[in-house]
């Protein structure tokens, strides 16, 4: 069952590589804020634990270059430790921290940053098999906090119910 | 023994600075000056005898001994320096600086045949590639100028908000902590910037960067204390000693990880829970902003570090000696941070108010395991395994009953 996580029309799915493209093509529309927080240049991966309320995890990987998401794909477990860091959580974390960047007109609360969210190890944990690799989330942690930002333009929809 | 006590209790101290010796220093540099007169002459009379004749050199037209013709490619995001090191002529650094490179003459540059014109700058003292270089600085450099920010008009000041008194000393006593920090930050590099050779420009960049992005801080970190209208508050003289001690380090390596992978590290951690620590916006955008500037540098330190370990012609001295540099480091970076004026507005923000300062300890306990745990990551990183020596203990804090 879809349920609706913003407005206008025919919503994107959330975790989806087309939810995660749509990211990438805002990206390019706020190019003047992406050059003004400065290029990046890794690549991330975003694992959602129990995507669909069945039980099922799903990775997503992105790759940045300067102020652009170059790729976007869907990769296996095995697969994702190619990507520089993973920022893993559960479908729930993602909608309350995705509503509380709706509530705040495209900026979360103090709660709800992917920083915040992720320093204690929970609800998000950060990791990568490099620690230089998983220090590359600081050094882009702007642009990446932009980069998911800008869900607040795009009307969701969750596999799950509220 | 006593005859040597005796003198050193009698001697004066040495003067500070320059302060009333302007004269005698005067004189001192016109008597270099004239040490030097011939050398002087010779480079003038040739040059002016040419010139009153109506004549021309030409003779740097001559490129025998140059890179005439090798073109470097710009890459999708400019020309970086990884784009003009591609090419041998330019990318080719020294492992040993030479003598005659001891100064400010180009790489790549027709250098070699002034080599016997050319003065050795007596400060330029790290010629060794094993001892200053990293392999990811150029991409670092690239990145530093890319994301530099503006502390004047980044931040959104007015829109500050107004905090409980409690809090708002809280953040101002650690703002003035993190200034303190920033300046010695921005000086470790100032200090051995001017003793690398132009031979390793990528460093000496790299290092310009750093100490503008501790500017930033230090300027970042004065206006908060300042803008909320309780202002700087009281130093850390603990912080103090420990600065003078990494500022005293005596090879840049020893001071940069002592810098950047203890000292960054510890930062970086604090400014990662500032998020936690934040109670505005405001001071949330900070923390970010200078979070990922502090990211850089400890990735930096710790490539560089690497380097130094892998490198060194000695390679078991060399990594009995940084553990030694590390047993001393360690023991000072965590006593500073125990010192009152750190850890208690640290706990009052993280439990969010002076009534809540048992529980913001416990988050301050946390944030201290981050930053032994993450820092240790990084040592096991650049090869110096400090798992089970490390000098930072767990922190001694028990609730009161």
């Amino acid at each position: 069952m879809l349920s609706p996580g913003g407005t206008g029309v025919s919503p994107e799915v959330f975790p989806s590589v087309e939810w995660f493209a749509r990211l990438g093509e805002l990206m390019e529309e706020n190019r003047a804020v992406h050059e003004h927080v400065g290029e990046i240049d890794c690549s991330c991966v975003w694992t959602v634990f129990d995507a669909d309320g069945q039980g099922t995890d799903r990775h997503f990987q992105t790759t940045f270059e300067l102020y652009s998401l170059i790729d976007v794909r869907e990769v296996t477990e095995e697969e994702r430790v190619k990507a520089n860091f993973i920022l893993e959580t559960d479908v729930w974390v993602w909608k309350e921290m995705l509503d509380s960047i709706a509530e705040g007109g495209g900026r979360p609360d103090l709660e709800h940053s992917l920083n915040r969210l992720s320093l204690p190890g929970v609800p998000i944990r950060l990791w990568a098999e490099d620690p230089l690799d998983r220090d590359m989330f600081f050094r882009f942690n702007g642009s990446l906090q932009e980069f998911v930002n800008a869900s607040v333009h795009i009307p969701t929809a969750y596999l799950v119910e509220d | 023994m006593a005859d040597l006590t005796d003198t050193i209790a009698s001697l004066d101290p040495p003067p500070l600075a320059t302060h009333d010796r302007e004269d005698e220093l005067c004189a001192a540099y016109e008597a270099a000056f004239e040490a030097d007169r011939e050398t002087w002459i010779n480079f003038a009379t040739p040059a002016v005898e040419r010139l009153e004749k109506g004549s021309f050199s030409l003779e740097w037209m001559n490129t025998d001994e140059g890179h005439w013709g090798t073109q470097v490619k710009p890459s999708s995001r400019g020309l970086t320096f990884m784009d003009c090191n591609r090419s041998k002529a330019y990318g080719t650094i020294a492992d040993s600086v030479p003598d005659h490179h001891r100064n400010l003459t180009p790489r790549g540059s027709i250098r070699d045949p002034y080599k016997d014109q050319l003065p050795v700058y007596d400060d330029f003292v790290v010629t060794e590639k094993w001892d200053l270089w990293a392999d990811n600085v150029s991409t670092l450099y690239e990145e530093a100028k890319a994301r530099q920010w503006n502390a004047t008009k980044d931040i959104a000041w007015d829109e500050l908000e107004e905090l409980p008194e409690d809090l708002e000393k809280a953040a101002c006593q650690l703002a003035t902590f993190l200034t303190e920090i920033e300046f010695l930050a921005g000086d470790f590099p100032a200090k051995w910037m001017y003793r690398i050779p132009a031979e390793f420009l990528e460093i000496k960049a790299f290092l310009a960067t750093q100490i503008m992005d501790e500017a930033r801080h230090l300027e970042v970190f004065r206006k908060r204390a300042l803008a909320g209208g309780g202002g700087l508050l009281h130093v850390n003289p603990m912080f103090e000693w420990a600065s003078k001690a990494l500022m005293a380090s005596p090879t840049h390596t020893s001071g940069a990880y002592f810098l950047n992978l203890i000292g960054e590290g510890f930062i970086l951690s604090v400014f990662r829970g500032g998020e936690f620590l934040a109670r505005t916006h405001v001071d949330r955008e900070i923390f970010r902003r200078c979070l990922q500037d502090e990211a850089r540098h400890v990735a930096f330190g710790t490539i560089e570090l690497k380097n130094y370990l892998e490198n060194h012609p000695q390679p078991d001295q060399a990594l009995a000696r940084m553990h030694r540099y590390a047993d001393i480091a360690e023991v000072l970076v965590s006593t500073s941070i125990l010192q009152p004026v750190v850890l208690e507005p640290l706990a009052v923000l993280m439990g969010g108010g002076l009534d809540e300062i048992d529980t913001g300890m416990d988050g301050v306990a946390f944030l201290w395991d981050v930053v032994k745990e993450e820092y240790l990551q990084r040592c096991d990183r650049a090869g110096l395994m400090r798992r089970e020596v490390c000098k930072f203990g767990e922190l001694p804090w028990k609730a009161a009953c």
